[in-house]
């Protein structure tokens, strides 16, 4: 077969769509219809293989499935289905892996219509040079209405879609007509075998036999084992040890891998930051002259801290986080201590989405209770001597007097909300300091609404309070636009007199007092009434700008000894003696997790 | 270490002890009550007083093959439930049975719980005459709602025509039960509670902070029920202590009043770390350093069946820091010499370094003895669960 047949016969593309509008389920369906697994073998959505996401419903990471399809006119086709993250934490991920396909299903509920994801993500693909098939999924509920999204989709993405699938994926209703839209609508690859080696890394992760397993998608040349390889972004270089496709159920070992083609390779590599998603890999003895467009080494964008609740666990967490950060490069970490909390980690995430995985998986995963701090974002701050430091932690704030000026991350938000919450949402926004672009109709019923937001806004449960005011319906997309000049100041709170390190962060001016107030109530919620009285401040360097006290506590004690049952009251004891034990010491105060994290919890509504 | 009186060679010795009987039935079941008692089952009362004599009857303090200790009886309490739901002849059978088994000293505390209601002046009258000597009344609260709120079947008028008829039949030495921060009390209700009782010429006074227990109808069913806040109800206490303590009264151990030389010998026998033994379901026995807790299977119990469910020997660690705990709750605290004599160990090089942190605001710990201030009294479980450790080696 020639280069150009066998490079026809490859479809490469992924799968796109709005949180719940049935990407899973449709890969799932797709990897049936073409007997990749069979129905009896399916666990339910094959791609998405972490417990966690299966909870969650969504894919954090990216996969890619080799799958083998014979067409209704008899002919062989391969199918590299790319699976994408779906969520905005991770949009540098969904746009590299994006770049290894050729086109992409636009996934578009039928009950639901276009959401801020759904444009996001159509963008992004569109960005990537990538033919858009749209599918229209969910037909067999009632109140699916083909017709509508059919014409929101040509209107509002400008592709067309009166003939594109429309299908039950949860059924398995029409999903051949998918399979022949990749054919017939998305290009064969382009690329030439005899070029020198061109692959984009669109993931990586931890496997512990096989050392680094890397996805790639090869753009021009071939790649073979024992071939010395090299990263284009930093020079670095490795002997290929093993190359191969991947099928749903693991890796399959192959002795080439060609342009077009999909796949994986093996090289000794020893951690996934070495290999960072969007480089190219070439050959040492015949690199390409320059590596595909659009890499960019992924940035942390929320800071907090994580300690383990129980101190002693600090080395079981410090394991844990090298483990998860073997597979997960967005993931950086270093040690910190803090007055209050003892050893933990500072620790930086994509987004307040990826910081909950990481949280979740710490907990579930390897068993630990944790306290985090106050999420933040990365400042800077531009000194009167005019050196300008980042800052991304509280704790390393400039004092106030050396400051000349602070600068806080802006991101470009867009919002898609039924009419009636239009109103709710646009007091949300200006509320979290946020500046109106543009307002947009979708339709008689449906909004789009441009803010420029403060990221720090955003992190502090700006999604959930977004969620409670539309009722479940506004979704949220967003980009970063860069720093702007904001009048932030650092908080601090005392307990007795003693500054708690733990708590301290960084807030817009406008927002400190409320803040303040805020905290120290919940504090003295949250703070058992101890034997002597406990004064709470909250300060803006010197200035103290709220109060509360915790009273001192009158009253604990047993005030009748049950007869001769001596058992329950000692019973009584050794439990008050067990709770004490797990209390955290700061300074003269004694403090439980749990209230910690109440405190650190704070929520917009209350 | 054991000391010398518990050592088997003195088995010559006798030794005097408290003995409680548990009387599980009651009219109906208060709402903040916790302890075993059954409603409706008066009919069984017979047959329980039958295997009640049995069940004394047959005591066995030591292990077979042991030869028995020489027992006698310092006090005897009868408490519940509701005893006087007891017919005189079952109060003359039960002491005769103990007279027997163990010895009544002559000058023994023979005390009996009654309930407002439950009695009248001739069965009062029988009572005394079968030795019953003390009587611990359950009034809690002079005011009618608050009555009706605790789900107390009597009234005001019950208990003064209770406490009446105990007089005319000859009692002295009579308690009665109180009760602070009841749903819907205030500092004033509480104060002319305590004014009233307090001028009654009772001869102690015990005064309970209401607590939620699991099991009970506070418990089950807490909606629209208002408690007073924590620091109402230190006020309370703290009014009651200043307030009795003007009427004459001593206050002994942290809820209990009382005239000069009318302390309650039995329940000082808890705090004392003195040994008593329960007859009964769910009471609770200590003897030798032997504790024992039978269930609350009065099935079993009236069946003749064995209901002990747990029997522990207290090791010297454990049985010092219960006896801390227990002597905490004497005004007088701890006598560091009667601890040496008691465990052959110092009192300061074991509990000291602790106390010491609380030490002068909430602990007076003095050369002799070691006990709380009036505001460590109140945070006493805070201190004790820091000072004292069961486990330590």
């Amino acid at each position: 077969m020639s280069q150009n047949e066998r490079m026809k016969k490859i479809r490469n593309f992924s799968i796109i769509a709005h949180i719940d509008h049935g990407k899973s389920t449709l890969a799932d369906r797709i990897l049936e219809a073409t007997q990749t697994v069979s129905e009896r073998e399916m666990e339910e959505q094959v791609l998405d293989s972490m417990d966690l996401e299966r909870e969650r419903g969504i894919t954090i990471k990216a996969r890619a499935v080799k799958l083998d399809y014979t067409a209704a006119d008899g002919e062989k086709y391969v199918f590299n289905l790319i699976d994408t993250p779906g969520h905005v934490d991770f949009n540098y991920e969904v746009s590299r892996s994006l770049k290894a396909c050729d086109g992409a299903l636009l996934v578009v509920d039928a009950t639901q219509g276009i959401e801020a994801q759904t444009l996001a993500n159509a963008y992004l693909a569109a960005d990537a040079g990538l033919e858009i098939v749209p599918v229209i999924n969910k037909i067999d509920l009632p109140s699916a209405d083909v017709d509508r999204v059919r014409s929101e989709i040509e209107d509002e993405i400008g592709i067309p879609a009166q003939d594109c699938p429309a299908v039950s994926a949860k059924t398995g209703l029409n999903i051949e007509s998918v399979l022949e839209a990749i054919i017939r609508d998305i290009p064969a690859p382009a690329g030439d075998e005899s070029a020198p080696l061109k692959c984009l890394i669109f993931d990586s992760y931890y496997d512990s036999y096989l050392g680094i397993v890397v996805n790639i998608r090869v753009f021009d040349g071939c790649i073979r084992p024992s071939d010395r390889i090299r990263l284009m972004s930093n020079g670095k270089e490795y002997d290929v040890v093993e190359v191969g496709t991947m099928d749903a159920f693991g890796l399959c070992k192959c002795d080439l891998l060609r342009a077009g083609e999909v796949g994986y390779l093996t090289a000794s590599i020893k951690s996934v930051g070495e290999t960072r998603v969007g480089d190219t890999i070439t050959l040492a003895e015949n690199p390409a002259d320059e590596a595909l467009p659009g890499f960019k080494s992924v940035q942390p964008m929320v800071f907090a801290g994580i300690y383990p609740a129980d101190g002693a666990r600090y080395p079981d967490l410090r394991d844990a986080l090298e483990k998860l950060q073997l597979n997960d490069a967005a993931l950086v970490f270093e040690p910190e201590t803090s007055a209050a909390l003892g050893f933990g980690f500072r620790c930086g995430f994509l987004g307040l989405l990826h910081m909950e995985i990481i949280e979740e998986r710490l907990e579930r995963e390897f068993n630990l209770d944790l306290i985090t701090t106050a999420p933040g974002v990365v400042y800077e701050v531009v000194l009167r001597n005019g050196e300008l430091v980042k800052i991304d932690n509280p704790a390393s704030y400039p004092s106030p007097d050396e400051i000349q000026e602070t600068r806080e991350p802006i991101v470009k938000a867009n919002i898609i909300t039924p009419t009636e919450y239009v109103g709710g949402l646009m007091d949300l926004c200006q509320d979290r300091r946020g500046t109106f672009i543009d307002m947009k109709y979708l339709d008689s019923t449906r909004v789009e609404l441009h803010y420029d937001l403060p990221l720090n806004e955003i992190i502090y449960d700006f999604f959930d309070a977004l969620k409670s005011r539309s009722r479940g319906y506004a979704s949220l997309d967003y980009e970063l636009k860069g720093y702007e000049v904001s009048k932030l100041v650092k908080l601090d709170f005392m307990l007795n007199g003693e500054p708690v390190d733990a708590l301290s962060f960084i807030v817009h001016e406008e927002k400190a007092y409320a803040r303040a107030r805020k905290i120290a109530q919940r504090l003295k919620e949250n703070i058992p009434r101890q034997l002597f009285e406990i004064p709470i401040q909250a300060a803006i360097g010197s200035k103290i700008i709220a109060r509360e006290t915790v009273k001192a506590m009158r009253k604990d004690v047993l005030a009748k000894c049950y007869g001769g049952d001596i058992t329950r009251k000692k019973k009584l004891l050794e439990k008050q003696k067990e709770g004490k034990k797990k209390m955290r010491q700061l300074g003269s105060v004694q403090v439980s997790p749990e209230a910690f994290m109440a405190v650190l919890k704070l929520g917009d509504d209350d | 270490m054991a000391t010398m009186t518990d050592m088997p060679g003195n088995i010559n010795r006798q030794k005097a002890v408290g003995i409680y009987i548990h009387v599980p039935f009651c009219r109906s079941k208060c709402h903040y009550c916790d302890f075993c008692s059954f409603t409706g089952l008066d009919g069984v009362i017979d047959g329980y007083v039958d295997a009640l004599c049995r069940d004394i009857e047959s005591f066995k303090a030591e292990p077979q093959g042991y030869p028995s200790r020489r027992y006698t009886a310092e006090t005897v309490y009868f408490g519940g439930g509701t005893p006087t739901l007891l017919d005189t002849e079952h109060f003359e059978k039960i002491l005769e049975t103990v007279d027997r088994r163990f010895n009544i000293e002559d000058n023994a505390e023979i005390s009996a719980e009654c309930n407002p209601g439950t009695v009248d002046v001739e069965k009062l009258r029988g009572m005394r005459r079968a030795g019953v000597n003390r009587l611990s009344i359950g009034l809690q609260s002079v005011h009618h709602d608050e009555l009706k709120m605790l789900g107390r079947i009597h009234t005001y008028n019950d208990f003064l025509k209770t406490l009446d008829d105990a007089w005319r039949a000859g009692f002295e030495n009579v308690s009665a039960d109180l009760m602070y921060g009841i749903p819907g009390q205030s500092m004033s209700s509480w104060a002319k509670t305590l004014e009233e009782v307090g001028s009654m010429n009772l001869k102690h006074i015990s005064a309970y902070g209401l607590k939620i227990e699991e099991h009970t109808g506070f418990f089950e069913n807490p909606d629209g029920l208002t408690f007073p806040d924590e620091d109402t109800v230190c006020d309370m206490y703290e009014y009651m202590r200043d307030k009795l303590c003007q009427m004459g009264y001593n206050r002994y151990e942290i809820s209990n009043f009382a005239r000069q030389g009318f302390e309650s010998v039995h329940n000082l026998k808890y705090w004392l770390y003195e040994d008593y033994i329960g007859f009964g379901p769910s009471a609770h026995s200590f003897l030798n350093r032997v504790r024992t807790e039978n269930s609350r299977d009065l099935k079993a119990y009236l069946k003749g069946e064995n209901i002990c469910v747990s029997s522990s020997l207290i090791g010297e660690c454990e049985a010092m820091n219960e006896y801390v705990m227990l002597r905490m709750r004497l005004e007088e605290g701890v006598d560091k010499k009667t601890f040496f004599d008691k465990f052959g160990v110092d009192f300061d090089s074991r509990f000291s370094e602790k106390f010491n942190h609380y030490a002068p605001g909430f602990v007076i710990n003095g050369e002799k003895s070691c006990r709380f201030t009036e505001k460590g009294f109140l945070l006493s479980n805070y201190i004790l669960s820091d000072v004292l450790n069961f486990e330590e080696m």
